[in-house]
């Protein structure tokens, strides 16, 4: 629930920052001169000099004091539960000893510092978000209780770790919260981050100031500001270090000196920075040459701030911060209701935009400016069976192959929906947005009318996630507005109310009306606000459709908010479907429509998106369409010059995905089809042997056979397609796929296929193996084989500690070729969760994979667990580094030495 | 910085166990993950030279004393592809199991290759001064723990400057990334011999050895 912050600013000057209306000058870098006073090796972590060496620090800190700084920060950056768990210090301990220093040192302003926890988080590495979130609050008031007055969160290089770290620090204190991002000469962090995404996302957490720091000099860093500035609705800040640092005789040195220093940093003031200082290699005279320089320098003027045309009463959770700071409120504890405050972005450059932002990518709809974005819409179950299929399975690597096929198509936001009755949509949320976000870089839409999965998946999300959606419900909006005012998100509002969707533009808009009045009273600034005026079915809202364009362009004009639809309800009830689409996307284009809900694979829509951004200006130059289509045929001339047999009225028959006819690709199965007819007996050359079953298909089966030992996925589906026309899909598995695997497996052993050529083999027969799957899904009344485990149910995982996980899933690929229900729990698996597991499932076998010597020893602890725990539950071994022998030792049931012998070893267990 | 090197295609082969079989689709499918490495990934480096006495207190073992016996300086490096790389290979293992374990193999070699890109940088450097180099060592070899890796991480600048970290159990993400040591000492010429397996305590299970290579570039 977001309930109004209260903020508690102990400084005049200090309020005057936070309003824009003065610079706020830091201290310099801290490393270097630890080092001159030859401290530099006294602790493994250097923050414990507060408490062993508090003269020392005072004394550096007080050289910053004199040379100008208003604000000392603290010496604490590695002062989190993780770095000092091999100290006897306490992360209290050590912020109050940090703060006392400072002050001792005379510092005008405390900054309570964080830097990053040293680990990764999931899904890269493996520390959850919420530990993330722990370890930053326990620091966040460990520097409020020690007296800070401000919180500085910096040198972050991963967008979610300074989310983290941001949010724990406006939810845990009452102090102004500063954060920096530290870029590389790519203008990205190393997680692929820009400044721009790093602004807009931080700045709607909350944050007072957001900016950069370190690893460049202010010289490379002042472009990275000018990139920054627009999208970051709070104070601008920046630290640069003294220049790129240069190996010198094994040493680290920068060379920009204090003068070169503080006339660089100009040009980083001129792009809008008012919280400036200096980081690596920086000192007392850099810092000092810098308050010459903006003293020198007339104040920001905040009295020609442009209020956005239609923002005149626009605040956000990152104007609480700034808005608290304003020249109406006076200094000291203050308590801001969001929403009611007067607009005051301190920053000047900001310009209002609607943002969507993975950790890589931005889809940006800036005021003004004529742009479209298009919403993926394919990872949605509703009417997709193989999807919904895929999600009840847990196979979240369907969705993730979903999630490239749109971004190669173009896609810019890619919704995700996984509403699957029975399903349990907060954990599915999240999981499912956490691969995504760990394979595709696109920025996502999180679908759901669930406030409680809404704010599982925002809250863990790399960035800045668009929240489709809230309706004019007023009990909707009151449980899902103050999810996307905690998260910064942005939303979709529905233009429908307790009283269904009204028929008129007027009406519509009067409920988009209140919705963006309502957002805004949480905080929700109006330039985050999109609206979804909602398409009818022309065919039985035939009056209407035109309604609907109307209200788009109501919308814009009036209320100035992006405007989205679900552009493929339209055609509902009618032929050529993709026709009526592409038409009415063409008109809603024009109406003002910015980000359409389409199948991005539907090249038909592709085009007029494409034709589009040309009459918009977006596609500058025509670059982009002439790149794509300079060479291209019209598809309707080439359907007309050919022939028109099978065309009626000179157009071209429209159904199925793509729009266009299909040149004349061949599938496989014809060219079997095309084949010589039948002979008798087993065709030359045939790997297996042909059963009596297949007796009549014995050059399908052939021909599917060989496909297989070639790795080609495609003509084994189309063969096995052909053969379950006629034939049981068991026996396909029992006579022709199983005897397959086991020529591969054979020719691996003999050293004549290599693991890519395995693997190959195996993954043409899982082509066909889903086939046969859906079939009997298909044929089966309800889906009721997926979450029940099966008689034959295995469960894999490679062990707590190891993150290897390719030789796991190559087994877990070959046993399900053969039949088998294989249950993967992933890598890096605690022994615990390998015993849940298997008393839910009550799998008999188990399959742990290693490959490493130090995490061998997980692997013993799994195994004694499961023995002692469920006597009767088998447990086989494999991975690099394990042999039979050891195998014995750590009490293994069997030993597999590859992929294929654990297929052995299953078949054989589960036959006895 | 960032360290300009090509996908070895044959190192890949050889990382996948490729004894001249025949190839066939698969040829072309491993010059597809060669080029999507090549593209989408930048590999970056770095180093810190320090006093011989300052490395060892950070890299316990006998082995690695041995290894820069004699030596003056030492140089720690690290090399990664970056967390692009960990996208990268999630998405094509969750595309296609056979292309996913085609393209770790290429980023194995790029990242190979970048190690032995910033080599050759290093040994030019300091024979520039005058010293020569030992081969490379890197921990998890011989008596050099994992388990030092954090440690060697902050020394060596690498945590900063490329953003690797280590897990609890001592292994580094993006997991295409290399830590070695490069022991420096007085002269030229020859680059001197540095680990054997026949002294190595993780030889029987060594998957290098298994297919008849070393982590020190000779044949076994």
């Amino acid at each position: 629930m977001a309930t109004p912050r209260k903020l508690t600013v102990t400084d005049a000057h200090l309020a005057e920052a936070l309003a824009g209306r003065a610079y706020l000058l830091f201290d310099g870098g801290m490393g270097t001169l630890v080092q001159a006073a030859g401290l530099h090796a006294v602790h493994a972590v250097p923050d414990l000099l507060n408490l062993t060496h508090p003269e020392a620090i005072v004394a550096i800190q007080r050289q910053y004091v004199e040379a100008g700084a208003d604000c000392i920060t603290t010496n604490t950056f590695s002062a989190n539960r993780l770095k000092l768990a091999s100290t006897d210090a306490t992360v209290a301990e050590v912020y109050a000893a940090a703060a006392a220093n400072a002050r001792a040192a005379g510092a005008p302003l405390v900054a309570g510092d964080i830097g990053p926890t040293g680990a990764l988080l999931e899904p890269l590495g493996t520390l959850t978000f919420d530990e993330a979130f722990d370890i930053f609050s326990e620091q966040a008031c460990a520097a409020e209780a020690a007296g800070c007055d401000l919180i500085v969160v910096e040198t972050m290089a991963d967008l979610l770790e300074a989310k983290a770290a941001v949010l724990a620090a406006v939810e845990s204190t009452t102090l102004p919260v500063f954060a920096t991002m530290t870029f590389g000469e790519d203008g990205r962090t190393f997680l692929g981050t820009t400044p721009a995404i790093a602004a807009t996302t931080l700045s709607a957490l909350g944050a007072s100031a957001v900016g950069l720091n370190c690893s460049l000099g202010p010289t490379e860093l002042a472009p990275l500001v000018g990139e920054l500035a627009p999208h970051d609705r709070a104070l601008v800040m920046a630290q640069p270090n003294a220049g790129l640092p240069r190996i010198q005789d094994g040493e680290t040195v920068f060379d920009v000196g204090p003068n070169e220093f503080a006339q660089a940093m100009e040009a980083i003031l001129d792009a809008g920075a008012t919280v400036v200082g200096g980081c690596c290699g920086t000192t007392p005279d850099h810092i000092a040459a810098l308050r010459a320089l903006i003293d020198a320098r007339p104040l920001p003027a905040v009295a020609s701030v442009s209020v956005p045309a239609h923002a005149p009463v626009a605040s956000s959770v990152a104007a609480v911060s700034a808005g608290s700071a304003s020249s109406r409120i006076a200094w000291g504890e203050q308590s801001e209701p969001k929403g009611l405050s007067v607009p005051s972005v301190p920053n000047l450059r900001y310009c209002p935009a609607f943002t969507v932002t993975s950790a890589q990518q931005m889809a940006s709809l800036p005021e003004g400016e004529a742009r479209i974005a298009v919403i993926g819409e394919r990872i949605n179950p509703t009417g997709k069976k193989k999807l919904k299929a895929a999600l009840q399975a847990g196979d979240v690597d369907y969705l993730v192959a979903e999630a490239a096929a749109q971004q190669r198509a173009g896609a810019d936001i890619l919704d995700v929906n996984v509403g699957v009755p029975g399903l349990d949509e907060p954990t599915l949320l999240s999981q499912v947005t956490r691969t995504l976000q760990a394979t595709v870089p696109l920025p996502l839409q999180l679908d759901s009318s669930d406030p409680v999965a809404i704010e599982a998946a925002a809250r863990g999300y790399a960035g800045r996630p668009m929240v489709n959606s809230v309706n004019g419900k007023a009990d909707n909006l009151a449980a899902v507005l103050p999810v996307v005012a905690r998260y910064g998100c942005t939303v979709v509002g529905l233009t429908l109310d307790e009283n269904g969707i009204p028929p008129t533009a007027e009406e519509r808009l009067a409920i988009a009306e209140r919705i963006v009045a309502t957002a805004e009273s949480y905080g929700i600034p109006r330039e985050d606000v999109a609206i979804d005026c909602l398409v009818m079915a022309a065919a039985t809202n035939q009056d209407e459709v035109r309604e609907i364009l109307r209200a788009v362009a109501l919308v814009k004009e009036r209320l100035g908010v992006r405007t989205v639809l679900g552009v493929s309800n339209v055609s509902f009830g009618l032929p050529a479907r993709p026709l009526v689409n592409s038409t009415f996307l063409a008109a809603a284009f024009g109406a003002g429509l910015d980000m359409p809900i389409l199948n991005p694979l539907n090249a038909r829509y592709r085009d007029t998106v494409a034709t589009f951004r040309i009459l918009n200006g977006q596609d500058a130059g025509c670059r982009a369409f002439l790149e794509a289509y300079a060479n291209t045929a019209d598809p309707y001339e080439v359907a007309a010059g050919i022939s028109t047999a099978g065309v009626v009225g000179g157009s071209i028959p429209v159904g199925g995905d793509l729009g266009r006819p299909s040149s004349s690709k061949a599938t496989p199965l014809e060219e079997g089809g095309a084949s010589p007819a039948p002979t008798e007996g087993v065709p030359a050359g045939c790997p297996i042997p042909i059963t009596e079953t297949f007796a009549d298909a014995a050059d399908v089966v052939s021909h599917l056979a060989e496909c297989v030992l070639e790795g080609r996925g495609t003509p084994v589906a189309a063969a096995t397609e052909q053969l379950l026309e006629t034939h049981d899909g068991l026996a396909v598995i029992n006579d022709i796929f199983v005897p397959v695997l086991d020529v591969v497996g054979q020719k691996y052993d003999e050293g004549v296929f290599f693991l890519p050529q395995l693997m190959a083999s195996a993954e043409a027969v899982k082509a066909g193996f889903d086939l046969i799957r859906d079939h009997a899904q298909a044929a089966a009344s309800a889906p009721g084989t997926t979450n029940a485990a099966g008689d034959r149910a295995i469960i894999v995982a490679t062990v707590q500690g190891d993150i290897h996980d390719i030789g796991k899933n190559i087994v877990k690929m070959l046993l399900e070729n053969y039949g088998f229900t294989v249950i993967d729990l992933g890598r890096d698996v605690a022994p615990e969760a390998v015993l849940a597991a298997a008393r839910d499932t009550r799998a008999r076998l188990i399959g742990l994979s290693a490959l490493m010597t130090t995490t061998v020893g997980a692997m013993e602890r799994t195994i004694q667990l499961i023995h002692e725990q469920l006597p009767g539950t088998a447990v086989m071994v494999g991975g690099a580094v394990i042999t039979q022998e050891f195998a014995d030792q750590i009490g293994a049931d069997f030993y597999a030495k590859d992929a294929a012998a654990s297929t052995r070893v299953a078949s054989a267990f589960f036959d006895d | 910085m960032e360290l300009k090197t090509r996908v070895d295609r044959e190192e890949a082969l050889a990382f996948l166990g490729h004894r001249g079989q025949e190839l066939g689709d698969l040829r072309e499918r491993l010059e597809r993950a060669a080029c999507l490495c090549e593209k989408e990934l930048v590999p970056r480096g770095v180093y810190r030279e320090m006093d011989a006495s300052e490395a060892l207190a950070l890299l316990p073992g006998r082995d690695i004393a041995r290894h820069v016996g004699g030596c003056t300086r030492v140089v720690l490096l690290a090399v990664t592809l970056g967390t692009q790389s960990e996208m990268l290979l999630r998405r094509e293992r969750a595309l296609s199991a056979t292309d996913g374990l085609l393209a770790d193999a290429c980023a194995s070699s790029l990242v190979e290759q970048a190690a032995n890109v910033l080599n050759g940088h290093i040994v030019e450097e300091a024979a520039a001064r005058g010293l020569a180099a030992t081969t490379r060592f890197s921990p998890g070899y011989g008596d050099l723990p994992l388990s030092c890796q954090p440690a060697f991480l902050v020394a060596s600048g690498a945590d900063r400057a490329l953003g690797i970290c280590a897990t609890a159990a001592h292994l580094l993400v993006p997991a295409k990334s290399i830590t070695a040591v490069i022991g420096l000492y007085p002269g030229r010429g020859f680059v001197r011999e540095g680990a054997r397996c026949s002294t190595c305590p993780v030889a029987d299970t060594c998957a290098l050895r298994a297919q008849g290579r070393t982590c020190y570039g000779n044949p076994a």
